[in-house]
């Protein structure tokens, strides 16, 4: 009897006492194609292939989603970049990058790569380690939203 | 396939950080094929944020996966600092080619010669292609790989080549001064054409085949030139007679003067003439000269001598535009 009351509790209990937010992150990559138009113009789409040259254009969309019953603070997402892209840019220009590994943050105009010699120069985008994400508000219950940022096939 | 509607983020605005500064990253090394063939590129984020009760949670996303095609690109650049000098009838001339794989992945190249080619005096006959498989940058006869076209295509690793040589004979009709033009072509096995063109599935690695900038085929020029000489002889006499004249009587000296002029661009090896003594005459002892300096009359280390009644003299090689003069005496009876 003990026991099953215990159980029940456990069942109960967070439901019961807690609000919960429960926020899901999916990733998706496409590759962006240009495809010209019997009228001349060219279409741009995005193609979910299993392999691609390289130099192709991927674009990478992060969907996220408070499903839960609570709004979830503080929200940030990070996404390294994968080795053998180089980053080109993000599409919400609030972002920010670090090309050191994800130690520092900041605008990729502000950030600094040291050369051999000792001498400091404005860091090209393919340098860029991660790129990061900060809501100011919380996500409310139910919200959702979507980040995204390009980059090449080395 | 999906069109693009440009990508909306949540409306919830960023929240700038502290400026990087001085935030210092490493340059890395780029790889001039790109990223190779077969390479998985993963991406996977993660998202932090702060429950109701406080508490920090970190969820990652899914990860998605793409493979990376092979990328189809292939040089071929002369290796030769300039023309190719052989004489005409001259076989087995070699001409030197490298060809590097500029794709990303591991690929086989078929290789061709082309001598059927407009604007120049005549076509060599491509006897054969080696492939220099000791690395060493020359050709070695009977070490070296004779090429056969399917057989043994030379697979290449991404960045990097290997340096093919070309064998040829110089057709015989061939004059001084001819140039003769061979290309060499080389076209990655898995296929070639316009750029972009994919070959599904049959790229290195597993992804695709794709051709890049160089359309998977490249050729360069190699040229042969003919070096030839010829070689031709004067001979003059003067005669002294025994008073003081020029008459050719009994005891009269004659002094034979042969001039040997090589002509043409190339050089002529083991250049030598002999003369013999002519009937009803003798040969004046020690009287052999060559380009005014005496040789002995014995049959020793010098270049010339009188045997056998006749005079010989070797000279060497001999480059074109330059001769050699040779005098010797006769005493008619």
């Amino acid at each position: 009897m003990i026991r099953y009351l215990l159980a029940f509790f456990a069942l109960t209990l967070p439901a019961a006492a807690f609000a919960q937010s429960d926020v899901t992150l999916t990733s998706e990559m496409f590759v962006e194609r240009t495809v010209p138009q019997a009228n001349g113009t060219a279409k741009t789409v995005l193609e979910k292939p299993d392999s691609v040259p390289p130099g192709a254009k991927l674009v990478f969309v992060l969907s996220y989603r408070n499903q839960g019953s609570a709004p979830a603070a503080n929200f940030s997402v990070t996404n390294p970049i994968p080795a053998g892209v180089a980053f080109e840019s993000a599409v919400d220009g609030g972002s920010e990058v670090s090309v050191n590994g994800g130690t520092n943050w900041g605008s990729l105009g502000t950030a600094r790569v040291r050369n051999p010699d000792g001498t400091t120069r404005a860091a090209r985008p393919d340098e860029v380690t991660h790129v990061r994400w900060v809501l100011k508000s919380p996500i409310a219950v139910g919200g959702q939203g979507k980040l995204s940022f390009t980059g090449t096939v080395k | 396939m999906i069109e693009t509607s440009g990508i909306i983020d949540g409306g919830r605005r960023v929240i700038p950080l502290a400026a990087m500064g001085l935030a210092f990253g490493l340059a890395s090394p780029a790889i001039a094929a790109g990223t190779l063939a077969g390479t998985k590129i993963s991406n996977t984020a993660n998202a932090t944020y702060t429950d109701p009760a406080g508490n920090p949670v970190t969820i990652p996303s899914n990860t998605v996966d793409l493979r990376v095609d092979e990328l189809l690109n292939v040089t071929v650049a002369s290796a030769d600092p300039g023309d190719v000098a052989g004489q005409p009838g001259a076989t087995n001339q070699v001409l030197s080619f490298n060809v590097t794989n500029t794709g990303n992945g591991a690929e086989a190249f078929r290789l061709t010669p082309i001598t059927a080619i407009g604007g120049d005096a005549f076509d060599p006959n491509a006897t054969s292609l080696v492939i220099d498989s000791n690395g060493n940058g020359v050709y070695d006869a009977g070490t070296d790989t004779v090429y056969a076209a399917g057989s043994n295509d030379p697979v290449l690793a991404p960045d990097t080549g290997v340096k093919v040589f070309v064998l040829s004979t110089i057709p015989a009709g061939a004059t001084d001064g001819q140039r003769g033009q061979l290309d060499l072509t080389a076209t990655a096995v898995t296929g070639s054409g316009a750029p972009g063109t994919s070959f599904a599935g049959q790229g290195t690695g597993g992804g695709d085949a794709v051709v890049g900038s160089t359309s998977a085929s490249a050729r360069d020029k190699g040229f042969y030139i003919v070096n030839a000489a010829t070689v031709a002889f004067v001979k003059s006499a003067t005669v002294a007679d025994p008073f003081g004249g020029t008459r050719s009587v009994p005891g009269s000296i004659v002094t034979y003067r042969l001039v040997a002029t090589v002509s043409g661009s190339g050089s002529l090896a083991n250049l030598g003439l002999a003369d013999p003594i002519p009937a009803s005459t003798t040969y004046v002892p020690a009287t052999i000269t060559s380009e005014g300096a005496p040789l002995s009359d014995a049959t020793d280390a010098d270049a010339g001598e009188f045997a056998a009644n006749r005079i010989a003299v070797r000279f060497g090689t001999v480059a074109g535009g330059q001769s050699r003069t040779v005098t010797f005496q006769v005493k008619i009876n």
